[in-house]
């Protein structure tokens, strides 16, 4: 009793300002307002998204960037991890920078560094491919790779201590090679902060449209920017698609990590 | 060898062979190197200079996952994600032995460890004593050509410690595997080494039999390290060395001399040639540890618990030559030889 | 360790140390610049045109900026307080099943802010605090306090506890206890939660966006006055 009470005060908060939230995105998804009142509720503002061939374009533009920076995301920061559990202080202070950068600063950098006439343009004399502003989003996938790589390697880290090196160096006294202790004893040990971690980011992805809006390309769009061009039309059909794409992306983000926890657990037993 | 891990040099000038399946303890106060030494053997750690080698192979400059030797270390470090019998098969793991065959060969040692029937169960349920079984069985299973053997009775209850000796004594023999044993306790030395090398300060200062050790050693600080405390010098004139409290027999040549007393061959005798003090008599359980004083002069008893002298007392006693012996001169001090058997 | 491998690992902390320094170094520098044009990698000329121009509406950046410190520094103390029970409840490991409370806490970092976000611009049109710094401070609750909570959680424990019960048989009261014995031993993980929540709030874009638009806020400015992918070129005046 004395738990819930303790509990209660910052579930309470949670729960009723993030839960008037979704019901207030839905109920709008729905084209209620307060003129209309519930008994006006339908589902057009939906309908007409699944006829609408830019939606889909949107939808498929999300999930592939979504996919990519996790997926990048994680190979690199296992590698900086490896790195950076042996090195001292000033590497893993300097490996998260990015950490705290705001997403809308590392995209500003993204366009400073890879847009046409950027840094890496200077430097290289030339880039062989459209990074900013591409439609394949490429410049959107490198700008969330550089964010969320080393906040993703200092939850590997924390996990990768040094329980974990003493059973690293017993299997290789018996004879596992570097890759099998990775696979055998490292991956186990740092898979549930990894995936937890990665859950979060894909969430992120999939939600946020700083990115995206600063380097990313006019069209496709991703569903955030959708839901934003959408709201800017000010109309009453324009809010209600609006919340139907944004609620259609919170449905995204959280399966992303309902399939996380699902992963996650399955494997434990 | 030498090396230096971290800038500091922790070993200098180890030699050590162990006889193919010999079992040889090394043995000294922490922080003398004995942890580092073992992990340079197995690869964990660099060697700035030296050799190892197993059956003339040398093995510098390999990894530990290329070389032919298993280790048991304080904690017994398995893997929590994995059933106690894929904890053993490990190595065939690494190797790419085939699951079924893995299976078959870890319940084999599970049984011999006695943990018969505990393959399917996690291992982070059991007690460190079966852990350290397991870390056993997991160190067996490739069959090693050396056997390292980090404390292994460290993280283990003090009441299981006996048994995980017997086992591991039990399984040496039976397989004759090579093993080095590393520990900080002088009886456990006695108990597990054929042989038992003492290391003081990253230096290997005697390897002999665990009597020798015990009853000879060569200097005053492997003196001080197997428990006799009595250490004279002064010189000898007629074969007895003259002392504050009485003359001492001496073995050996006339000349300066540093010798030790072993601390049960000092009786109380009413006839004896010392006279000495009694500054403080303490039962220990089994013997009544006595220290004696005259001047600068200390020595240390053990007796029979009775009768119990008290403090103050004035006692004469008497030193059975056998106990004393005399240290190699300083220059004199020959190299520690390399971990031989059976001298 | 091999020396190639060694050499490798010294490379790869040359490129974390750029990587992290670099970037960074180019905003210091563009703001700097008057004139940085291609193929030069250092600007020919220097100046203060860039900082000028960021300023030439003084009122509105230093509006902007107020505003987003004042968000996020009583956003941050308001989740600190409402977060204290519940994270020591959790840090303890008191709760026989704490799936669901994670879950609730982990559900508002999922969702995308702006969805949450626009959901609460309908109520708070309602209740009158739509567009004001209040509402802005309400609306950043929702990610904030959940990250504050769980940090704080990480740094209550056996420990923490154990040195109370020294200090209150020592005959410290409830309040000394805190002052002395129980800020001090979280000190370090208070900072952190206080940094994250604070910079949760600062970086806050979409929710900012939804419920205040029309409050001035640092991301807010800086999409509006010059968009990020006009980066390179000189700013237009209006």
């Amino acid at each position: 009793m004395r738990t819930l009470l303790a509990l209660a005060p910052a579930l309470l908060v949670v729960l009723v300002l993030w839960g008037a939230g979704l019901v207030g995105a839905v109920r709008s998804s729905l084209g209620v307002s307060r003129l209309t009142g519930w008994s006006a509720a339908d589902l057009d503002a939906y309908r007409a998204l699944a006829d609408d061939p830019v939606f889909w374009e949107s939808l498929w533009f999300t999930l592939r960037i979504t996919v990519i920076a996790t997926a990048l995301s994680l190979v690199v920061a296992v590698a900086l991890a490896a790195v950076l559990r042996r090195s001292g202080v000033v590497a893993r202070l300097l490996a998260s920078v990015p950490v705290p950068m705001p997403h809308l600063v590392a995209a500003v950098l993204g366009v400073l560094w890879l847009g046409p006439g950027g840094i890496a343009d200077r430097l290289l004399g030339g880039l062989p491919v459209d990074l900013v502003r591409d439609p394949a989003g490429i410049g959107i996938v490198l700008v969330y790779v550089y964010k969320e790589a080393p906040f993703l390697a200092l939850l590997v880290l924390a996990a990768w201590g040094p329980a974990v090196a003493a059973r690293e160096e017993a299997a290789a006294v018996l004879g596992a090679r570097p890759l099998q202790r990775l696979r055998w004893v490292v991956w186990p040990a740092i898979r549930a902060p990894l995936l937890t971690g990665a859950a979060v980011v894909a969430a992120f992805v999939i939600g946020a449209f700083e990115v995206p809006l600063a380097i990313g390309p006019t069209s496709p769009q991703t569903l955030s920017e959708l839901a934003l061009s959408a709201t800017r039309e000010a109309s009453l059909d324009g809010r209600a698609t609006a919340s139907a794409v944004l609620v259609i992306a919170s449905v995204l983000a959280v399966s992303v990590a309902a399939l996380a926890a699902a992963g996650l657990r399955r494997r434990h037993e | 060898m030498g090396a230096s891990p971290g800038g500091a040099v922790v070993l200098r000038g180890v030699d050590l062979e162990i006889p193919t399946g010999g079992r040889l303890a090394l043995v000294g106060p922490s922080g003398a190197g004995k942890t580092t030494l073992l992990r340079v053997i197995a690869g964990l750690e660099p060697s700035a200079t030296g050799r190892v080698e197993a059956g003339g192979r040398p093995l510098d400059g390999l990894p530990p996952h290329r070389r032919p030797i298993a280790m048991v270390f304080q904690e017994p470090r398995l893997l929590p994600n994995l059933d106690a019998a894929e904890n053993v098969a490990f190595a065939l793991r690494a190797a790419g032995v085939g699951r079924r065959e893995r299976r078959a060969r870890a319940d084999a040692l599970l049984a011999e460890v006695g943990l018969d029937g505990l393959g399917r169960r996690g291992v982070r349920g059991m007690s460190g004593g079966e852990q350290q079984r397991i870390a056993l069985a997991r160190a067996l299973c490739p069959d090693p050509g050396l056997l390292l053997l980090d404390e292994p009775m460290a993280s283990v209850d003090p009441d299981r410690r006996e048994g995980l000796r017997r086992l591991i004594l039990r399984l040496q023999a039976e397989r004759r595997v090579t093993t080095l044993i590393v520990t900080h306790d002088r009886d456990e030395a006695a108990e597990m080494g054929e042989a038992i090398a003492l290391m003081i300060e990253g230096r290997v200062v005697q390897c002999d039999t665990p009597r020798n050790l015990f009853l000879r050693p060569q200097t005053p600080a492997a003196a001080r390290f197997f428990g006799t405390r009595n250490i004279l010098g002064g010189e000898v004139v007629d074969g007895v060395l003259a002392t504050e409290a009485g003359p001492v027999p001496a073995p050996g040549p006339d000349g300066p001399a540093r010798l030790a007393i072993r601390a049960e061959g000092i009786v109380l005798d009413p006839e004896g040639p010392l006279e000495m003090t009694v500054r403080e008599a303490v039962f220990t359980g089994s013997v009544l540890r006595v220290r004696l004083a005259r001047g600068d002069m200390r020595l240390e008893a053990r007796l029979p618990p009775d009768p119990s002298p008290s403090p103050g007392d004035a006692v004469r006693v008497a030193v059975a030559p056998g106990a004393v012996w005399r240290f190699p001169d300083d220059d004199a001090v020959p190299a520690p030889g390399p971990g031989v058997l059976h001298p | 360790m091999s020396e190639r491998s060694r050499l490798g690992r010294a490379g790869a902390l040359v490129l974390i140390a750029l990587a992290a320094l670099l970037p960074p170094l180019t905003l210091l520098l563009r703001a700097a610049a008057d004139e940085w044009r291609s193929p030069a990698l250092l600007p020919q000329r220097f100046g203060t045109r860039g900082v000028e121009e960021a300023f030439a509406d003084a009122s509105l950046a230093g509006e902007a900026i107020r505003n987003s410190l004042v968000v996020g520094v009583i956003v941050t103390l308001l989740a600190l307080v409402i977060a204290w029970p519940a994270a020591r409840v959790i840090g303890e490991r008191r709760l026989r099943r704490p799936g669901p409370v994670w879950v609730l806490l982990g559900l508002p970092l999922l969702v995308p802010p702006f969805a949450t976000g626009s959901g609460l611009a309908e109520w708070f049109i309602r209740i009158g605090i739509a567009d004001t710094l209040a509402g802005l401070v309400v609306a950043h609750l929702v990610p904030v306090l959940p990250y504050v909570v769980l940090i704080l959680a990480s740094g209550f424990g056996p420990d923490v506890r154990d040195l109370e019960e020294a200090a209150s048989v020592n005959g410290a009261g409830p309040l000394r206890r805190l002052g002395l014995v129980t800020l001090p031993a979280l000190a370090p993980v208070l900072a952190v939660a206080a940094l994250l929540g604070f910079l949760v709030s600062w970086s806050q874009y979409g929710l900012s966006l939804a419920v205040g638009g029309g409050v001035p806020m640092l991301p807010l400015l800086l999409v509006r006055r010059s968009p990020p992918c006009s980066a390179w070129s000189s700013s237009p005046r209006p």
